[in-house]
């Protein structure tokens, strides 16, 4: 379209959309720490996972099972968690647990799954007490989801 | 006493916030595992640009902030199921509109939103050209362009803030609307004409 063809007001229109693009609500600014104190402190419902501790049994919140594997497997020094699902059975028992994690280039792969296997097994240890599965009967699968320069990237 | 060193994100948030080199969906995947800090780190990048696009939607602002906390929740809550069909900005966005739309129309009730009064919302644009205490003619275009916006209808005016303030696609606009590209390009035409149309005294 050509300047002549351009409808009065266009002009004007297209400077105060820029104006608006590059415009940070005062609102937002002052809303924002509160948003976020929100959201951090926002509960996410989830599907029960069977614990057993010495005074019996007790269902975690699969979200808390999955935030727990996540901090587990990021304190290994060249992996960080990219995706985990847990899968459990009829009475809350938790059957599988997928991990994929993101590596530092130059890892050497199968020990790092190794050591994914044991950090995860140990913490649903923790986590589960009794009811958490013997690392033979867990299907843990180590993917590699993503392999990027630093950690930095995914952390 | 608490100060904040040059360059610093304000208001208490992580100083790499803003330099967070991340992808969205990285960020979102940490999320999902229950990663609050990447959440926030998602919640700076984008929470401008949809507070900006629900005030613009409620036409009251006092509700933007509640309109954008439920958002900003569901967001949370949804992050789980979050498959990446679409990327995590339009995601956003989508969720934010069907906030503003449940919010509109428990407000609106069953007779519908008030019509507009094109007149007064003319003048006002007058006043604020004309007003010679202004200082500035940006803010004074964008005062304009809001009192424009209220005469959209509530579609024409999310599609046409989506495209030309948040430089949507229009096939992410239609992921938002939950319509057709081809539709989208009806309602950016009709919205353009209005808008134009209504600030063509502008000079």
């Amino acid at each position: 379209m050509s300047d002549r063809d351009r409808a009065g007001g266009e002009d004007a229109l297209d400077l105060a959309a820029a104006a608006l693009r590059a415009h940070t609500e005062d609102g937002w600014v002052l809303a924002r720490p509160g948003l976020l104190e929100r959201v951090r402190r926002a509960f996410r419902p989830s599907a029960p996972v069977l614990g057993t501790h010495e005074l019996g049994d007790f269902r975690v919140a699969a979200d808390v099972v999955v935030d727990g594997l996540r901090t587990a497997v990021d304190a290994l020094p060249d992996a960080a968690a990219d995706r985990i699902s847990c899968s459990t059975g009829g009475d809350d028992r938790l059957e599988s647990v997928l991990v994929e994690v993101a590596v530092a280039f130059g890892t050497p792969l199968p020990a790092l799954a190794g050591r994914v296997r044991r950090v995860v097994v140990a913490r649903l240890r923790e986590l589960l007490g009794e009811a958490a599965p013997a690392e033979e009967a867990v299907q843990v699968d180590v993917h590699v989801g993503d392999v990027v320069r630093t950690l930095r990237e995914v952390r | 006493m608490r100060t904040t060193p040059p360059g610093a994100a304000p208001d208490g948030a992580h100083p790499d916030e803003r330099t967070d080199e991340r992808t969205d969906e990285v960020l979102a995947r940490r999320a999902a595992l229950g990663d609050r800090d990447a959440f926030g780190v998602l919640v700076d990048r984008h929470g401008p640009a949809l507070y900006r696009y629900a005030v613009r939607l409620l036409d009251e602002r006092g509700q933007a902030d509640d309109c954008l906390q439920d958002a900003l929740l569901a967001a949370w809550r949804g992050l789980p199921s979050f498959r990446g069909d679409a990327s995590v900005r339009t995601w956003l966005f989508t969720i934010v509109r069907h906030e503003v739309h449940a919010r509109s129309r428990r407000r609106a009730g069953p007779g519908g939103a008030a019509p507009v009064d094109a007149e007064e919302v003319l003048e006002r644009i007058r006043d604020v050209r004309q007003d010679p205490e202004r200082t500035s003619v940006q803010a004074a275009l964008r005062e304009a362009l809001d009192l424009a916006l209220r005469l959209l209808p509530p579609r024409q005016r999310s599609a046409w803030l989506l495209r030309e303030v948040e430089e949507l696609s229009y096939e992410e606009i239609a992921q938002v609307l939950g319509t057709t590209s081809t539709a989208v390009r009806g309602l950016l035409e009709r919205a353009r004409t209005t808008l134009a149309a209504t600030l063509e005294d502008w000079r």
